[in-house]
């Protein structure tokens, strides 16, 4: 098999696989939120319409609000729904560092340093988000 | 409206948009953006959350299916990620102080652009041969893909690299400031400048709005843009609707696909720009 081609089932097996778990982590998260019958939850129609209402709720803006919420006994299942979300956002990054060390390996310099450059943007894209 | 009926209704117009945005490389965030503010009367900011979710759900997917059958370009989506990523990253930092009203009407605008040149292209089935670009030959931005309705192995190459990969960075730069994939720019890229064939171009496109989009989604997280209780149905319903939209697409026609993606643009143009403008719809 050709390098690209290789490259291609990898990146493929890695979108699936990390969309399929973060699908699961959400409706899982979701599932159980709903059957709580918490009365936020039952807000919501009027929370789409406000961010602010939503922001002092249910919304996690970092990895450390979602770490804490899932550190809660029971665990927040928004908390869980959350992780799934972040799941599915580096989903197409580790697709991207996949790449990079595939063609690596089959010595494809060129795409495995524009991949690898591709994957720096994005890690920082995540590090700006995260220092605010 | 009941929370239960307004979650299933966000979870069955993204089982659509999903489904379109697979067929037309577009993501479904182009779909998503007018109908979720316009229909679900959701906060702009939210939508575009939702929105920069269902772009990479759709990318995952799609492009997992793409790629297996050679449609999604890997080379030619890596090489042109240099220029959306950096754009993407660009633009979400400014999305924060630009007014949304500015949004729409640049939104709006850009789509009656894509309107304009997908018409005229509209009867092309496959590019003619291109002459060689040195940037195409130095990178191998080629590549063969069985084309189902035709029966044949379609082989190509891109054609004017550096208008296509200065297109991608402007692509790029409305993904980050508006929440959308910007497939639409990214299929017309390919398709207009680099002459690559339309299925090819909306396949890539899928697979690059993932990364696009990863590039500015950790900036809407953290600005608290994505919700978990609508970003989550949104996410799930696209991803339903992608899996189904990839099996259509190669069933269709290339020409088949530019029809159906000008009267979703043409639409959206419009409604968008008149949002910008401050005139209401019905």
């Amino acid at each position: 098999m050709s390098a690209p081609a290789r490259v291609e089932r990898l990146i493929a097996r890695v979108l699936l696989l990390g969309g399929l778990l973060s699908v699961s982590l959400m409706l899982g998260g979701l599932i159980v939120y709903a059957a709580q019958g918490r009365p936020e939850a039952r807000e919501i129609v009027r929370v789409v319409k406000n961010r602010e209402a939503g922001r002092a709720v249910d919304v996690f803006t970092s990895l450390g609000d979602v770490r804490r919420a899932l550190a809660q006994r029971p665990p927040d299942p928004l908390a869980v729904t959350a992780l799934g979300l972040v799941g599915l956002l580096v989903t197409p990054v580790l697709g991207v560092a996949a790449a990079s060390v595939t063609f690596w390996r089959a010595g494809d310099r060129d795409y495995a340093a524009i991949a690898g450059v591709v994957l720096g943007m994005l890690l920082l894209s995540f590090a700006l988000a995260a220092g605010g | 409206m009941s929370p239960l009926v307004f979650v299933a209704a966000l979870f069955a117009t993204s089982v659509v948009a999903g489904g379109a945005g697979a067929v037309l490389g577009l993501g479904g965030g182009i779909l998503l953006i007018p109908i979720l503010t316009l229909f679900f009367g959701m906060d702009l900011h939210y939508a575009m959350g939702a929105s920069i979710v269902s772009v990479i759900a759709t990318s995952s997917g799609a492009a997992a299916a793409y790629l297996r059958t050679s449609l999604s370009n890997v080379r030619i989506g890596l090489f042109l990620a240099l220029a959306t990523v950096s754009g993407a990253m660009l633009g979400a930092a400014l999305a924060g102080v630009v007014p949304i009203r500015v949004l729409q009407l640049l939104l709006g605008l850009a789509l009656a652009y894509s309107t304009v040149t997908t018409l005229r292209q509209l009867r092309v089935e496959l590019p003619e041969p291109v002459e060689a670009d040195p940037l195409a030959l130095r990178f191998g931005l080629e590549g063969t893909y069985y084309d189902a309705v035709l029966d044949r192995d379609v082989k190509y190459r891109a054609t004017r690299v550096a208008q296509g990969f200065s297109a991608m960075f402007g692509a790029g730069l409305l993904s980050g400031l508006l929440g959308i994939g910007s497939g639409a720019f990214k299929v017309l890229a390919m398709d207009h400048f680099m002459r690559l064939p339309m299925k090819v171009s909306t396949a890539t496109s899928n697979f690059m709005i993932g990364i696009t989009s990863a590039a500015s989604a950790g900036i809407y997280f953290a600005r608290g843009d994505i919700h978990p209780v609508l970003a989550a149905p949104v996410a799930v319903g696209v991803l339903v609707g992608a899996a189904a939209g990839t099996r259509l697409m190669a069933r269709l026609r290339n020409s088949t696909i530019r029809k159906a993606f000008l009267p979703v643009l043409g639409w959206l143009a419009v409604s968008m720009i008149l949002r910008g403008l401050g005139i209401g719809l019905p």
